[in-house]
């Protein structure tokens, strides 16, 4: 492989007129990350360090720890997009250096069924089209890649999405796209955190250990140094935050390897953990008997009057107002106390009413 | 606003960039507001990215070494490049993101949700392995979409009707309906469907947790221009007719809900308007407060509340 300097034309880059030195050495470095990415698809044989020192001799020419540092830090970058860069030792037939593996550079199609990129089409732009989804752009990216080989550009189909509390989720999606940084590097943050029932601001540094979206509401869920112990927060509480940005490629923590996300945050309103779990039966009769399954998590069994479920409680006021919402064909059965406090409840919405009883 | 944390803008463009010649490739002569569209991008930001590209080329960097992408009569072309015939695979973050959105519309039932998310992940590279699992665990969304919700999203994108049987407030049996879907939204956790029911003859807004046995038709309709759902109870919207008075015991909730709409009265009470078009939501809601929040006015729900509470009451005596 002949190469000779890239020096007279990538010259023509210098011409731009750059103000900001930051922005000219981004560009500069995309630039060279492209033709490194173009040459190696190229080569039809691994290219040596050497050989690439020859050819940006502008980027790699420097004395030769500098030059290999810079490299080592291009490579990194590369691998960071996902790009299959190997190296190869020398054999007969060819000498050391880098290449990249072509048969897992390229997106294969994907055969996807109508359907199937529909479904999972509309899935990703409800998500992107919500405005308060973390890893947007990486989300964005994803659905291009998803449609990259289907007839056309993909339609969009109407399928939206809300998400967060009304009151200060302005914030919310640099705030999500930040924690989503944050995760993905294992780095700690700094939170002002607002507390509704309390009434005040705590500040807080937290390493977070999972991200989840539960009927609308995102929760973050991370070790909280002001408590020291694993605490879950609101994402649309937080009144500010700020990642640590010091050693951006070396995580701050490690996260517990039996962490689950999944059992930390709360499916259900009666699950958020404030209290010992408590074992409460719920009948569900007439039009939503048939819904068991969709109310409540599991079919529940059938009675008579329609169908029973029991659940373990940690919440008991998440689970009345749920059952009120329902209106009358749920009801709390059992134990006796749950059962009257939810009559009780009632009572005090019909005396508030104007009713009696 | 200033995004919290500096996005790589090497990495994004890179990623950008990446993608583009293969698309122009297999879109030649698309416009370039389309281009910008697809990308994400302002007309400005696409030609800067063109600019960019034209410095791309390998060695011996004479003229035919570079990437020849060019706009011609405000259409974006490129010469074929055989390097740059298809983007790159998915990224791990981007698989993450995608898996984790999916499962919005989850739900049992949806085979074809799940079987394109498996087919997808498979292109992922093998030794990304270890750290899409481990994103993966960060970063959760449960899937509160009833089952209804897939089946139909496949009928808005294929522009066909749907049948299924409908619960409504006050009815013991379900009821057949024939509907043309034309749009699924959720709202606070909530989902709806709004279409125009044949059965009916009439504009629907629906609820998908109160329909069953949803069949997807292979009778194609021409879905309305610019029609968007009207309807949804969005409590948080001001102006509503209906006034309601919270509690100081429930106060803050209310206060973070609704923002700047709830209004503070005396010994830190709260009051918002809602409105009342959908009388079962707003029962359902007003009770789920448990005597915390009465309705002031007007008096038909007022009395609509104390009716609803009544008939609860009278399903708890033996």
């Amino acid at each position: 492989v002949e190469i000779r300097s890239a020096g007279v034309l990538r010259g023509r880059s210098a011409l731009k007129v750059c103000y900001d030195r930051g922005l000219q050495s981004a560009m500069e470095r995309t630039e060279r990350l492209l033709d490194l990415i173009a040459l190696l698809l190229d080569a039809k044989q691994p290219v040596s360090f050497a050989a690439l020192r020859k050819t940006f001799p502008d980027d790699y020419g420097g004395s030769p720890e500098a030059s290999e540092r810079k490299f080592e830090r291009d490579k990194a970058e590369l691998l960071e997009l996902g790009i299959p860069l190997t190296f190869s030792q020398e054999t007969d037939e060819q000498p050391a250096g880098y290449a990249v593996d072509r048969a897992r550079y390229y997106l294969p199609p994907l055969d996807l069924k109508p359907e199937e990129l529909a479904v999972l089409y509309a899935a990703g732009s409800a998500a992107l089209g919500s405005g308060a989804f973390p890893g947007a752009s990486d989300l964005a990216f994803a659905l291009r890649k998803l449609s990259f080989f289907a007839d056309g550009l993909p339609p969009v189909p109407k399928v939206r999405l809300e998400v967060g509390a009304a009151a200060h989720s302005r914030e919310l999606p640099q705030r999500l796209e930040a924690l989503w940084a944050a995760l993905s590097a294992r780095k700690s943050v700094d939170l002002e955190y607002y507390s509704p029932h309390r009434r005040e601001v705590t500040v807080r540094r937290v390493d977070p250990w999972g991200l989840a979206l539960r009927r609308g509401t995102w929760t973050l869920v991370g070790h909280c140094h002001l408590r020291a112990a694993q605490r879950t927060f609101q994402v649309h509480r937080i009144r500010s935050l700020t990642v640590n940005a010091s050693k951006p490629k070396s995580p701050d923590y490690e996260i517990p390897a039996d962490f689950s996300l999944d059992a930390a945050v709360a499916a259900w309103p009666w699950q958020h953990q404030l209290h010992p779990p408590l074992e409460v039966t719920v009948a569900l009769t007439g039009a939503l008997a048939p819904l068991t399954g969709q109310l409540f998590p599991g079919e529940g069994v059938a009675t008579p009057q329609g169908r029973e479920v029991t659940l373990q409680v940690t919440h008991l006021d998440g689970l009345r107002s749920y059952v009120l919402s329902l209106g009358a064909e749920a009801r709390i059965t059992a134990p006796e106390q749950a059962r009257a406090g939810t009559v009780g409840a009632l009572e005090q919405v019909l005396a508030a009413h104007g009713g009696a009883a | 606003v200033k995004p919290a944390v500096p996005v790589n803008s090497v990495q994004e463009r890179l990623r950008r960039l990446l993608f583009l010649v293969p698309f122009v490739a297999r879109h030649p002569g698309r416009p370039v507001h389309e281009v910008a569209q697809a990308l994400g991008l302002s007309r400005e930001a696409l030609l800067e990215e063109l600019d960019l590209l034209a410095m791309v080329g390998r060695p011996p960097f004479q003229p035919d070494d570079f990437i020849d992408i060019y706009v011609e009569d405000d259409c974006v072309y490129v010469e074929f490049d055989q390097r740059f015939s298809a983007p790159p695979r998915l990224t791990v973050p981007e698989g993450v993101a995608l898996a984790a959105a999916a499962k919005l519309l989850e739900a049992d039932g949806s085979e074809a949700l799940r079987a394109a998310l498996s087919r997808l992940l498979a292109v992922l590279p093998p030794e990304a392995a270890p750290r899409l699992a481990e994103l993966s665990a960060r970063l959760q969304v449960s899937s509160d979409a009833p089952p209804g919700v897939a089946p139909l999203t496949q009928a808005i994108a294929r522009h066909v009707e749907v049948r299924f049987d409908y619960l409504t407030a006050g009815r013991e049996a379900p009821e057949p309906r024939h509907v043309q879907p034309w749009e699924l939204f959720s709202h606070r956790g909530q989902w709806y469907l709004s279409g125009f029911c044949l059965t009916r003859q009439e504009e629907r807004l629906f609820r998908v947790d109160r329909l069953a046995r949803v069949e997807v038709t292979t009778s194609a309709f021409t879905p309305p221009e610019g029609k968007s759902a009207r309807g949804v109870p969005d409590v948080a919207a001001r102006g509503g007719e209906v006034r309601v008075r919270f509690s100081k015991r429930v106060a803050a909730g209310v206060v973070e809900r609704f923002g700047d709409a709830a209004r503070l009265v005396g010994d830190g009470e709260v009051e918002v308007q809602v409105p009342g078009d959908s009388e079962r939501w707003l029962t359902g809601w007003v009770l789920s407060f448990g005597g915390e929040a009465r309705v002031l006015e007007p008096e038909h729900a007022r009395q609509a509340v104390a009716r609803a509470a009544r008939a609860a009451l009278e399903r708890y005596r033996p």
